[in-house]
């Protein structure tokens, strides 16, 4: 896969900032290996909903992505609560097609956007630059699809 | 064609569409299961039954095209083996989503849309090459155009008129979703979320909170941002694969067609000539009932729709307010031993017995909320009925008795898709031709009954022809040339052992393939469904004079009246129905016949049935007194050997899942006042046990049936866990 143009923050120029949070250590590797094609940084991980919220709390991050099915607090409850003392927090659910329900819910509370699992580098790209809106620009004028 | 009375086909047709919504959910969820279990032989089995069901149940009320494609589904899962196991998944929920949009078009009294696309996919599946040609192929044709199709209701035009007096504009946004986008509910609340960034949405369709799972959104959007600004915000990324905007004007003409007219100006597609047919799903048109919404609110006042489950969870709480007062009961009886000269105890005993009244009658109210006669299921198959013999060429006469007989609503819905398979087979299969059965000097029409009754605590349904009968040795070298019995199998098999082989998947005696029935898929779903309702099926058959197939159900799934009783110091219950009397006998009473243990019983033999071991394999054993349970199950009788009895109680049965207990001899577990987990002994089992023991030569393998099943759950030895080791 040809690597993308790397997506910056408008207003500083920096890399965006992710947290990723998943119980599994797998999907968690895996999505920042992503975010680096992407020109991201690892601000934090979490495996829980818990600690996705104090991870936030600490990190204050560009974007989240927050798993659904996860040990002691659930990714919607937790992207509820993070949306709720941060409205300005842009999650991104990800998740499998069995969980539909749970990210229809996760849409209503404040979640962002959605994809699915197995996550797909493209689909993911364009998912960040849309979520990013103004916020975001990709640093090269390549690209700039839809 | 001669038709039924409109009210009539449209009864069916409601019927049809209702059944069709279950189907539906059934094949998504299957669906899913498979995509998690690739390849799992299961599922597809079932998805090929949904379907089929779907097909034949389509054919009958006259959906061509629904049941066409379906075929198509079923041959194509047929051949699964040779083909990729990987993509049925995808296949099947875009033909769940393919059918669904047709049966919402049926509804709503529209054209379907056409099924070119999933019978592509279809096709595919059957070629597995040339894969990625199609596929790209496939998706250029995807990505033509969209059109509008909704007409908008009285009330949101009004709306829409409404925010274009206040100076707003009002756009028409008709949205595809992506076709890699799995999830279209949750693609649907995405694109609710962007566009009310942009202001008010005065109408979706489909309608907020809908579960169906149409590719073309639409939405009538009030806004101040411009037709550009509302397209850039719907191209979602990953969800929304095409978006059109059209600004309406204001005075709308009163036209049937639509809602204020389009200003074509601001459209975002380049044109827009006929509508793509895949991208179609019809919405409803004004006079038609609406289609994307599943339920018609016009039901009578006094009818309450209740969610069934809301039933099961207060039938649920009864059964541990049983549970309740027979623990109340317990340290009643505690009480009055130590305090037997206390006044208080007859005040207790008042408020008990008060109590269990109550109970009683709750339990009874709630048991009948759930209860519905059959009629409601037998309505529909005089039509099937009609229609199946007219394709066969048949002259078939249905007729129905014991309508009005009560049976749980769960069973009810259960045993729907059996008894249509089972009535079907009988037109098709079991009633012969006119000629033939003039032939044999019988009447020229047949005659297919369908009665329902209540026999002890069961509710029996049979289906009787007056047909040819089941041939015992067709069935047997069909299922020898099928590979289902091996030839020394064969050899063994008694009569009844035969006709059972009808009920295995994959058997099927008809020689030709019709468009109703007789695929081997079909009779299987009525052992399977008849298993997990703890019934049975009996087949009853003479050649050239007719077949009936008797389906015994339970009455209830939940609380029954039970007897307690020991073997070897583990506690049992039985359904105290089924327990015709109970006899007291010594071991040596007891004699030996043809290898088996009998009781002669006044002037009659019975044939026994011992749940624990032989005293003489016991080291603990004081051989002497026992009990016989004398159990009842239609014509057959059989003696139980217990060793002592508990008494009688109502007992909440708990279900027990297959993981728990790996026998078919307990049917569930009860938990008692005192805490302890009693199993409860599934009579049909054991007596289906001991008739095949009897058949196979064997009798000692009527001993110590239950206990080695018993040992292996350990359940009444740990009734904590209750797993196996």
């Amino acid at each position: 896969m040809e690597p993308f143009a790397p997506v910056r923050r408008s207003k500083d120029g920096q890399p965006i900032r992710y947290l990723v949070v998943d119980d599994s250590v797998f999907a968690r590797k895996n999505l920042a290996r992503i975010i680096e094609t992407f020109g991201g940084q690892l601000a934090g991980e979490a495996g829980d909903g818990m600690t996705a919220i104090t991870e936030y709390e600490r990190t204050t991050p560009d974007i989240v992505l927050m798993d659904i099915t996860m040990p002691q607090m659930e990714g919607i409850e937790a992207a509820e609560k993070i949306v709720k003392q941060h409205p300005e927090a842009r999650i991104v659910m990800v998740s499998s097609v069995g969980y539909q329900e749970n990210i229809v819910a996760a849409l209503q509370r404040g979640a962002r956007h959605f994809v699915q699992k197995p996550v797909k580098p493209e689909v993911l790209y364009e998912v960040i630059k849309y979520v990013l809106g103004e916020d975001g620009t990709v640093a090269q004028a390549a690209g700039a699809g839809a | 064609m001669t038709q039924f009375s409109d009210d009539r086909g449209a009864e069916l047709k409601e019927l049809f569409f209702e059944s069709a919504q279950e189907l539906l959910q059934a094949l998504n969820d299957e669906a899913l299961k498979l995509e998690k279990h690739p390849g799992d032989v299961e599922t597809v089995r079932t998805i090929r039954r949904i379907v089929h069901t779907l097909k034949g149940d389509a054919a009958t009320c006259g959906f061509r095209e629904l049941s066409n494609s379906a075929h198509e589904l079923e041959d194509a899962l047929a051949l699964e083996k040779a083909s990729s196991q990987a993509t049925l998944a995808e296949v099947a929920l875009a033909a769940a989503d393919t059918f669904n949009a047709m049966v919402a078009a049926y509804r709503g009294k529209a054209k379907p849309p056409s099924s070119e696309p999933l019978r592509k996919l279809i096709r595919k599946l059957t070629e597995t090459s040339d894969t990625p040609n199609k596929r790209s192929k496939k998706k250029v044709s995807k990505d033509s155009k969209i059109a509008a199709q909704t007409a908008w209701t009285e009330y949101e035009k009004l709306a829409a008129e409404g925010a274009l007096g206040q100076g707003k504009r009002v756009y028409h946004v008709t949205t595809l979703i992506d076709p890699h986008c799995a999830m279209p509910i949750a693609a649907r609340q995405l694109l609710l979320n962007a566009l009310s960034s942009m202001g008010e949405i005065i109408a979706t369709r489909p309608e907020p909170g809908a579960r169906d799972a149409a590719k073309q959104v639409e939405l009538l959007v009030a806004s101040d941002k411009s037709a550009d600004q509302v397209t850039v915000k719907c191209r979602i990324p990953s969800v929304i694969s095409q978006v059109s905007v059209e600004a309406l004007q204001s005075k709308a003409p009163k036209g049937k067609k639509a809602v204020p007219a389009p200003l074509s100006t601001e459209k975002d597609e380049s044109s827009l000539p006929a509508a793509e047919p895949e991208a179609q799903v019809v919405s409803s048109s004004e006079d038609a009932a609406p289609a994307t919404k599943a339920f018609s609110t016009t039901v009578p006042e006094n009818i309450l729709r209740v969610d069934a489950e809301r039933i099961d969870s207060v039938l649920n709480l009864v059964g541990e307010l049983i549970i309740g007062k027979s623990m109340l009961q317990q340290a009643f009886l505690e009480f009055t031993r130590r305090f037997p000269k206390e006044a208080m105890r007859a005040r207790f005993s008042d408020a008990m017995a008060f109590q269990t009244r109550v109970l009683s009658d709750l339990q009874r109210s709630v048991m009948k909320i759930r209860m519905v006669p059959v009629e409601q299921l037998f309505r529909r198959f005089p039509r099937m009925v009609r229609d199946v013999a007219k394709q066969c060429g048949k002259e078939v006469e249905l007729v129905l008795s014991g309508q009005d007989t009560d049976l749980d609503k769960s069973l009810l819905d259960a045993i729907a898709e059996p008894l249509t398979h089972l009535v079907r087979n009988a037109v098709s299969h079991g009633i012969e031709n006119p000629d033939e059965r003039g032939r044999q000097g019988k009447p020229a029409h047949g005659t297919v009954r369908l009665t329902a009754y209540h026999h002890g605590n069961q509710v029996v349904v049979e289906v009787s022809d007056d047909g040819r009968g089941i041939d015992a040795q067709k069935v047997k070298a069909k299922a020898l040339e099928k590979g289902l019995v091996t030839p020394e199998e064969a050899g063994r098999l008694n009569e009844a052992d035969v006709l059972e082989l009808v009920l295995r998947p994959g058997f099927s005696t008809a020689d030709e393939i019709t468009e109703i029935a007789g695929r081997g898929v079909g009779l299987d779903v009525v052992q399977t469904v008849l298993n997990r309702l703890k019934g049975s099926v009996d087949i009853e058959t003479r050649p050239g004079q007719g077949t009936t197939f008797r389906l015994k159900l339970p009455l209830t799934l939940a609380i029954i009246k039970a007897l307690l009783f020991r073997v070897e110091q583990r506690l049992y219950a039985v359904p105290l129905n089924g327990v015709a009397e109970i006899a007291r006998a010594h071991e040596s009473d007891l004699h030996q016949v043809d290898g088996y243990e009998v009781l002669q019983l006044r002037d009659q033999v019975l044939p026994l049935v011992r749940l624990g071991r032989p005293p003489e394999e016991r080291a603990d054993s004081t051989p002497g007194k026992i009990f016989v349970l004398v159990i009842a199950l239609g014509e057959r009788k059989l003696g139980m050997i217990v060793e002592a009895l508990e008494g009688e109680e109502e007992l909440v049965i708990k279900a027990l899942d297959d993981q728990t207990v790996a026998t078919d001899l307990v049917s569930g577990a009860s938990i008692l006042g005192d805490g302890r987990v009693v199993l409860i002994v599934n009579l049909a089992a054991i007596i289906d046990r001991h008739g095949r023991s009897r058949s196979r030569g064997t009798g000692k393998v009527s001993s110590g049936l239950l206990l080695q099943h018993a040992d292996r759950t350990a359940i009444t030895s740990n009734p904590e866990t209750g797993v196996q080791p």
